[in-house]
């Protein structure tokens, strides 16, 4: 780090932060949707945290959360649909915390429950709590804003937020491979699955079974963007007895479907989802027909988010000449056409999210959130 | 049959039948019909007897063998209706994959032509190459020969061969344009065929020894089977048809061979504008009545039906707007999207793809729908994806109106869309030119399902043109109109 020897010692604003070039260059990716799929956006805000984290001056925890946040808001603002961003600020965020308390606390780590909640109680017996206890020994003392040397704070604290980040970014790249580990439990021989579009989740979970288990999968293409055909293409080249069907299909087939796996874009804070256009229609038709509806994905989609808005998923519209090409003539003038991107899944439409980290009911997903991140962050 | 046997065994039917005694209207037709061919070959002995075997047997006899014999035809002409399961493996051989399914029918095809064969022999032959079909398909066991075995039931409409036997060109023309789709809804397709029969029936001319009534049938047997071919027959074809074979086998066989022509063309073109026509503008009144200014009416591709029911409220200056959703393989709804918008003044549509139903359906009032045939459990057979938007509305507590004519419905009981459906062809099929088109590998099939089943629990109500009646009442209408027949 050079620009010690230009700039004064001052801490970094978070309007500065928020306005570097890095920052810059993903918002902008972002808000052009050059970043596609929850799990690349996850993993660039992480790189670009880290980065800004590395280079950050700041001599207290507020100073660093700030700079975060300032950061995070700008992302998130840049592509207010991606909730992996600001899910994966907010997580920054919570173990920045943590490791601050810990760091700060030496040893005394079971100061962290303080703050008395169920959610924290349930906590304690948590793997990934112990991971980050035994980390801490390291360090005993950290002083905040230490006036002869304000740096001290960074350099002690630095070094495990970069190991907490290197955790995060190891749960982002392992995610499909934990996603799918059980998958075999999930599905047994000759079972036909129903599975609409593409979600890479889904798609490594069901490769993962096809080790073990013969089955069918019946892909809906999912119009507009017809991505059940990569997946379908996907799955067939692995050996999966696969067939490729429209969306007006799903009700007629559903009646020889055992189980339907989607994948979610982003899971709200009520056990809802956010999931492709066409998922609320294949879910519905499932429970008409009393078939269970299994969601695969990582907890990096887990969002402090409700939808109470209304029934347009996430407010969130595609281009209409895919839906109603220009080739169409003048109908292009007269007619409105919708194509939204996303649909909003009710939980009670979900029978359990098969996550990175176990199975949970939609019921369980708030215990999940509590868990993930700090109340305080759910508003950047 | 040539004119003078015509008129000549007038008295006759009618001294055997009242020898016989006791014999209803009904049965004194059949029997008289079957009589008068017998008596003709009594008569002239010379040029042979018609039926000697079928002469020594009694009226109720015959009878029995009569409709066994059309039963045996019934089920050889719809693959997809008939319920026999040996049928439906023989449509196994069909649904194979493109690979398969090109040799198989070919042996179908072989099987099934020869206007000689009896019917029974011509099902038997069938089944035959239908097992051959489901052998020649590989090791079993195999994942993707299990997958396809599932769908294996699903009518294909196969290319249009080389033609066996005595087709008229206008069914082959017809046949073509089936196999493409350029006709394609079941009003339209019914219309087609009956018209084409017209013609069929207008150029047919009797054989020596035979009559109208018993041969005429037998002639276009081969013209069905054809029409078959080219694509599954639709419940209304099959209707009409049925319809047409009663009408057949009732002609009075004392009448000049174009005058029976004539009277059977002239009973087809009722047919067409009591069931159809004044039916469909029935229903466009009693489905109208329904619609209101600023209402949203949300439809599902293109009924013919319910195209002119949206226009003809909006002639009437009803002011309201229309939600088409469409969905691949057909796409139809652009059609009529495309007639919507250019009447005058245009109505106001939104057109969205089935996935973002569920984003549209809040602002709706009604959904329109139409039926391909309606079972008589009050079940809605149609275009894949009505059940869905049926479904939703349902779950949105938004009425759902089937627009159907009675000519339409279907005595037996659908359970669901599996059971029985057609597949559509894939050059037809709208896969858009992109790259992304996945090829075809061994393990990967593309379906493209034509027809799904719509619960009677998702409809509000069916608008026939003898008025609007709840699905669960469906069995009783057929009744209603004195009819022990559809």
């Amino acid at each position: 780090m050079t620009h010690g020897h230009h700039h004064p010692p001052q801490p970094l604003s978070p309007e500065e932060a928020a306005n570097q070039r890095i920052v810059e260059v993903l918002a902008s990716k972002l808000r052009r949707r050059q970043v596609v799929g929850s799990r690349a956006a996850a993993l660039e805000t992480l790189l670009v945290l880290r980065q800004v984290i590395a280079k950050a001056r700041f001599w207290n925890i507020d100073q660093l959360v700030a700079i975060i946040r300032a950061v995070g808001r700008r992302l998130v603002d840049a592509q207010p649909n991606e909730h992996a961003v600001g899910n994966t600020v907010r997580k920054v965020l919570h173990h920045i915390r943590e490791e601050y308390h810990t760091a700060s606390k030496g040893a005394d780590t079971t100061a962290t429950s303080k703050n008395y909640s169920i959610a924290k109680f349930v906590l304690q017996g948590q793997p990934r709590k112990h991971v980050t206890t035994q980390r801490s020994e390291t360090k005993a003392t950290l002083k905040e804003n230490d006036a002869e040397d304000p740096d001290s704070f960074a350099r002690g604290l630095k070094p495990v937020l970069m190991e907490a980040i290197q955790d995060v970014l190891d749960e982002l790249e392992t995610v499909y491979d934990n996603v799918s580990k059980n998958a075999k439990d999930h599905i047994h021989s000759d079972e036909i699955i129903l599975t609409i579009g593409m979600s890479k989740t889904v798609e490594a979970f069901l490769k993962a079974a096809a080790h073990s288990r013969k089955y069918t999968v019946i892909v809906a293409e999912t119009a507009h963007r017809y991505g059940g055909r990569e997946m379908a293409k996907s799955l067939s080249s692995t050996g999966i007895s696969t067939f490729l069907v429209p969306d007006s299909s799903i009700y007629a087939l559903m009646s020889r479907v055992n189980k339907v796996i989607l994948g979610a874009h982003a899971i709200l804070a009520n056990g809802g989802m956010f999931a492709i256009t066409g998922s609320l229609l294949a879910v519905t038709a499932a429970r008409a027909h009393s078939t269970p509806v299994v969601v695969c994905a990582g907890q990096f989609k887990l969002t402090p988010l409700w939808n109470l808005y209304h029934e347009y998923g996430a407010l969130d519209f595609g281009d209409p000449s895919k839906v109603l090409g220009f080739n169409e003539g003048d109908l292009v003038d007269k007619v409105d056409v919708v194509n939204p991107y996303y649909d909003y899944v009710r939980p009670e439409l979900i029978d359990a999210f098969i996550t990175n980290d176990g199975d949970h009911p939609p019921s369980s997903v708030y215990r999940l959130l509590k868990e993930t991140y700090d109340d305080e962050d759910n508003e950047l | 049959m040539s004119p003078h046997e015509s008129s000549d065994p007038i008295p006759s039917p009618t001294k055997e039948t009242s020898s016989k005694g006791g014999s209803t209207p009904h049965q004194r037709q059949q029997g008289g019909s079957g009589a008068g061919g017998s008596q003709g070959g009594d008569e002239n002995k010379a040029s042979g007897s018609s039926a000697p075997a079928q002469k020594s047997m009694t009226k109720a006899e015959r009878r029995e063998l009569q409709e066994k014999q059309r039963a045996a035809k019934a089920a050889a002409k719809q693959p997809g209706a008939a319920p026999a399961a040996k049928d439906k493996e023989g449509g196994g051989g069909k649904g194979k994959g493109a690979r398969e399914a090109g040799s198989t029918h070919t042996q179908n095809r072989a099987s099934i032509s020869g206007p000689g064969e009896s019917s029974s022999s011509r099902l038997a032959g069938r089944d035959v190459a239908g097992d051959a079909g489901i052998s020649k398909a590989g090791p079993p066991g195999d994942d993707p020969i299990r997958g396809s075995r599932i769908f294996a039931h699903f009518g294909l409409p196969k290319p249009v061969g080389n033609i066996k036997g005595d087709i008229h060109p206008a069914i082959i023309k017809l046949g073509l344009l089936f196999s493409e789709f350029k006709i394609c809804g079941s009003n339209a397709r019914c219309i087609a065929t009956l018209t084409a029969f017209k013609t069929v029936i207008q150029d047919y001319t009797t054989p020596a020894h035979s009559t109208l009534s018993r041969h005429l049938m037998t002639h276009l047997s081969p013209q069905i089977t054809h029409l078959v071919s080219a694509r599954p027959m639709s419940t209304t074809m099959g209707n009409a048809i049925r319809q047409l074979k009663l009408e057949i086998s009732g002609s009075d066989i004392d009448l000049p061979e174009q005058d029976a022509k004539d009277t059977l063309c002239s009973k087809i073109d009722d047919y067409i504008r009591d069931r159809i026509i004044i039916a469909d503008e029935v229903i466009q009144d009693l489905a109208g009545k329904k619609i209101k200014d600023g209402d949203v009416i949300l439809t599902y591709a293109r009924s013919s039906v319910v195209e002119k029911v949206l226009l003809s409220a909006h002639e009437e200056g009803k002011r309201f707007s229309v939600i088409v959703v469409d969905s691949r393989p057909l796409l139809e709804g652009k059609y009529l999207l495309r007639k919507l918008t250019t009447c005058q003044p245009p109505i106001p549509c939104t057109y969205t793809l089935l996935p973002a139903l569920p984003s549209v359906i809040t602002e709706v009032n009604m959904v329109l729908l139409g039926a391909h045939a309606l079972c008589s459990n009050g079940a809605v057979y149609s275009r894949a994806g009505t059940a869905l938007v049926a479904m939703l509305a349902k779950n949105h507590n938004i009425p759902v109106v089937v627009c159907c004519e009675t000519y339409k419905f279907n005595d037996t009981v659908i359970l669901d869309g599996f059971s029985k459906n057609e597949l559509a062809p894939k050059d037809i099929s709208n896969i858009s030119k992109d790259s992304q088109t996945p090829l075809l590998t061994p393990n990967l099939e593309i379906l493209n399902p034509l027809y799904d089943l719509t619960p009677p629990t998702c409809i509000t109500a069916v608008v026939t043109e003898v008025g609007l009646i709840p699905p669960n009442s469906i069995s009783s209408i057929p009744l209603a109109l004195g009819k022990t027949s559809l």
